[in-house]
């Protein structure tokens, strides 16, 4: 393109100055520009460049009425022989000077396009150090003077330790925002797939909390066309799909007419023939410490469903201690919330009791996931023991779309507890634990689990706080994603960038 | 400290003319004159030398014509001819008071007059204006009597002097040039001398509007396709070079073949039907209609016109009845013209065409929005953006 491109001239009046930091242009009506184009404005030895904000037409017409009374006053079908004489005006912010000189620009000076060097250097992206390209950016749309440049992002302001984590807003049904999210995290991990280094690697937790959306990403795309192969290649990004991925589907039987996953039954076959795939089951003697997650949405201003939680994963309890399975965890729980039990119930109430065991029952009851034991041999595993063991560059997918509500929050919880956990250190002294020195969690419709209606003592919540608020530090990155922001907590969003 | 030194070498106007007519200037308070006057007096007198002849078309009608249909017709095939946009305009500002000697050792003041005249055309091309042509000088009035000898070559060396001067070097590069100054006569009559040079400064902007003319016509802009519409009256009185001999006489003619004049305002007692002046019937005339076309001719001079009237805007809409309406006028140039008359069809689709020219509209803008059409107004908007302000102007003096 012409790099010198003459688009129009600075206006500068009295009731409109050129400031610091805004300008007026005016240019030809044909000239089409788009908000956040970026001009450029000659100046004595250096450029100043400008964003657009705002576009304006206007006419010799003095109001409204006049151009009722130019249609023969109101007659719609009037066809004029000669055009107002118009002209397009636009708004534009000063985004830098090439010499650091910010008095306003001269009225009557050149304004032009800028060319992909220039506008890389206006935005300061030539100067992003760590780059990991987090888009692409279009200028000039739809004129022959098309620009496309890649955007890139500092790494240590997303993934620490500058700045962390990323909660992405938006309206529903547009599928941008997972999209996005997939697009940012596959950049990084083509990003870190290229590093060896042990100090600086990376994996990723997904939770799949919709349909299939996230169950086939290591599956290539068939719809990419070749334009699209182009801005991809243009972005120095592949075009493959995300690399060692492992599914993590909660365990159903296979004669069970329930079925918790919307990833067809042929599928998971194939899936778990290639080994990529594993069911999660929750053993009581292991997951007990858990428990407390199914509450996460459950008011309990008087904390009795707390302590009762402690009481259960007290190893000392005498009701408690020794037991293995989930249906002698029930049987202990039903024998409590009898009226006038025995038992060391002191300070619980029975109506506690009968609280805490619809809830539990609720959940644990008749689901497949609670089990008595793990079956390794036939592709079963312990979520956290899984987790435990995640590795650089890989990418676990927690499919949880069609648990309910109460068991979706469970199964969260107690991943991003042993994540967090697994970071703090607490599994070193295990065999084979390798944690990359970042894990970015990624849970769509961050809302239910962290949003203002949560209840206050809800141990999900804590947990998210606790990620968002020392997960940095750590190297436990949260990515979220919901349509509202102002749903969200707002000591999870400050944290967000 | 150098600019002020220029500044103060500078010579004034007024004192280039004191010192080459030998008058004394008195350096009397400078005002426009523009202000407090009608323009009407002066640009769109009715010239009484020519009267109402005949009916001037070869199919006349025989009372108002409706051009609606036409119009409309023509508006949604874009069709158009009327491609050429002229105005002239004039400032005029009375600058200085100079005495000039007389027998018996008294002195008569007499005003300097002087003006800023500007001419300019634009074209229309895909329904968008843009500019054409323009010129813009300087005309300066002065009494006959400036001149001592009489003898001719004194006004066009003063023009030389004044060219020269380093008040107008400074605007020199803009295009700015002084015209010779054209003397106003001072025998004894009821009419002021401020008056007189006004009128010998409107003579010298049509002159130019005319000298504009034939420059469009040398360069081969105007045809059956692409019309010329001056804003004003062409009832022109020939001067002298256009009556000089037949040949530059029917240059002239040749000139006006592919122009129209459209006067937004006119003297009503001058509207005839029937070889009656009848305001009556020009005020009643419906809305896109046209009276039929009066021939008028001199017996002095062997100009013709065609002239009607087109109404534009309803009268329910307007001020007065006269708002609204468009006198057009055309001068007749070929033989069989000015024998039968203009034809009918040339009128009926110029009238049509001057009426789609109602929109758009410069309501708001003007007050004379109703009778205005929008090219011409921006072409008047035009020369008047490059006049000088009144006030560099005034110094110039």
């Amino acid at each position: 393109m012409n790099p010198q491109k003459l688009i129009g001239r600075v206006l500068a009046t009295e009731k409109n100055p050129t400031t610091i930091d805004e300008f007026y242009f005016w240019t030809n009506v044909e000239t089409k520009l788009n908000a956040f184009d970026i001009v450029r404005v000659e100046r004595d030895g250096s450029d100043t460049y400008g964003v657009i904000e705002s576009i304006s037409h206007i006419t010799d017409a003095t109001s409204f009425l006049t151009n009722f009374i130019s249609s023969d006053f109101g007659d719609v079908g009037v066809i004029e022989p000669t055009f107002r004489v118009g002209m397009n005006f636009a708004k534009a912010k000063v985004s830098y000077n090439t010499k650091g000189d910010y008095t306003p620009v001269h009225n009557n000076s050149k304004v032009s396009l800028a060319t992909q060097e220039q506008i890389t250097f206006a935005l300061g992206l030539d100067k992003v150090e760590n780059p990991v390209v987090c888009g692409a950016l279009k200028m000039y749309e739809g004129t022959g003077d098309e620009v496309t440049l890649p955007v890139n992002v500092n790494s240590k302001f997303l993934l620490g330790s500058e700045g962390a984590h990323l909660n992405i807003s938006g309206i529903s049904g547009l599928a941008a925002k997972t999209s996005y999210a997939m697009f940012l995290m596959k950049s990084i991990q083509d990003a870190y797939a290229l590093k060896n280094d042990d100090e600086d690697s990376i994996a990723f937790v997904l939770f799949n909390v919709k349909g299939r959306d996230l169950m086939a990403i290591d599956c290539p795309s068939d719809d990419l066309n070749e334009n699209e192969k182009n801005e991809y290649r243009n972005l120095k990004l592949s075009c493959d799909p995300f690399s060692k991925v492992k599914y993590y589907i909660p365990y159903f039987d296979q004669t069970s007419q329930k079925y918790s996953s919307y990833l067809s039954r042929s599928d998971v076959d194939s899936y778990v023939q290639s080994g990529k795939l594993k069911k999660f089951k929750y053993v009581y003697c292991d997951d007990k410490e858990s428990i407390e997650m199914m509450f996460a949405n459950v008011d309990d201003p008087n904390q009795t469903m707390e302590a009762i939680v402690s009481k259960i994963i007290d190893e000392s309890d005498s009701d408690f201690k020794g037991l293995k399975t989930w249906g002698e965890f029930l049987e202990t729980v039903s024998a409590n919330s009898q009226k006038g039990s025995s038992g060391s119930k002191g300070e619980i109430s029975v109506l506690s009791w009968r609280k805490f065991k619809r809830i539990v029952n609720k959940a644990i009851k008749n689901d497949d996931m609670f089990a008595q034991r793990v079956e390794f041999e036939k592709s079963e595993c312990r979520l956290s023991d899984e987790l435990k063991h995640i590795k650089k560059n890989e990418v676990h997918v927690i499919d949880i779309a069609k648990l309910p509500e109460d068991k979706q929050a469970f199964v969260f919880g107690d991943a991003v507890k042993t994540i967090y956990n697994l970071k703090l250190g607490e599994y070193d002294n295990e065999h084979n634990v390798t944690p990359p020195s970042r894990i970015v969690v990624f849970i769509d419709e961050l809302n239910k689990y962290a949003s203002n209606d949560v209840p206050k003592s809800s141990p999900i919540l804590r947990q998210i706080l606790d990620v968002t608020e020392r997960g940095r530090s750590l190297g436990v990155i949260l990515f979220g994603a919901e349509q509202f922001r102002s749903a969200i907590h707002k000591r999870v969003t400050g944290n967000c960038a | 400290m150098d600019n002020l030194n220029e500044v103060c070498r500078r010579k004034k106007i007024t004192k280039i003319i004191e010192e080459e007519t030998g008058g004394k200037s008195y350096r009397a308070h400078k005002y426009s004159l523009d202000s407090d006057r009608s323009t009407l007096e002066y640009s769109e007198q009715e010239d009484m030398s020519f009267s109402w002849k005949k009916r001037g078309e070869t199919d006349p009608p025989a009372s108002y014509k409706s051009l609606e249909k036409q119009s409309r017709f023509l508006a949604a095939r874009d069709e158009q001819v009327l491609t050429y946009f002229l105005d002239g305009s004039r400032h005029v500002y009375k600058v200085d008071d100079m005495a000039y000697a007389q027998s018996g050792g008294r002195s008569v003041i007499y005003p300097t007059i002087a003006g800023q005249v500007g001419v300019g055309i634009c074209k229309r091309q895909d329904k968008r204006i843009s500019s054409e042509d323009l010129t813009r000088e300087i005309v300066i009035s002065i009494p006959n009597i400036a001149d001592p000898n009489g003898k001719g070559g004194f006004f066009e060396a003063l023009s030389n002097k004044l060219n020269d001067s380093s008040e107008l070097s400074r605007i020199k590069q803009c295009g700015w040039k002084f015209t010779t100054p054209i003397p106003y006569d001072v025998k004894a009559d009821e009419r002021k001398f401020e008056d007189r040079g006004t009128a010998r400064i409107q003579d010298a902007m049509i002159e130019r509007e005319k000298e504009m003319v034939k420059k469009l016509v040398r360069r081969g802009k105007l045809n059956q396709d692409n019309y010329l519409v001056k804003d004003g009256s062409l009832e022109y009185r020939l001067t002298k070079n256009d009556g000089d001999d037949d040949k530059s006489f029917q240059t002239f003619k040749q000139n006006y073949n592919w122009v129209i004049g459209l006067s937004k305002s006119f003297n009503p007692e001058s509207c005839f039907d029937k070889g009656k002046a009848n305001p009556g019937y020009i005020a009643d005339l419906p809305l896109y209609h046209r009276t039929p076309v009066a021939y008028f001719g001199s017996d002095k001079e062997p100009l013709a016109f065609a002239v009607w009237y087109v109404r534009i805007r309803s009268k329910d809409r307007t001020r007065t009845p006269f708002d609204g309406i468009l006198k057009v006028e055309k001068i007749l140039v070929r033989d069989e013209e000015l024998k039968d008359g203009i034809d009918t069809d040339t009128v009926d689709r110029l009238s049509a065409l001057v009426i789609n020219e109602r929109n758009p509209t410069c309501y708001g803008a003007d007050t004379r929005w109703a009778n205005h059409i929008y090219p011409i107004y921006l072409t008047e908007r035009f020369v008047k953006s490059q006049y000088l302000s009144a006030d560099s102007f005034l110094h110039l003096f």
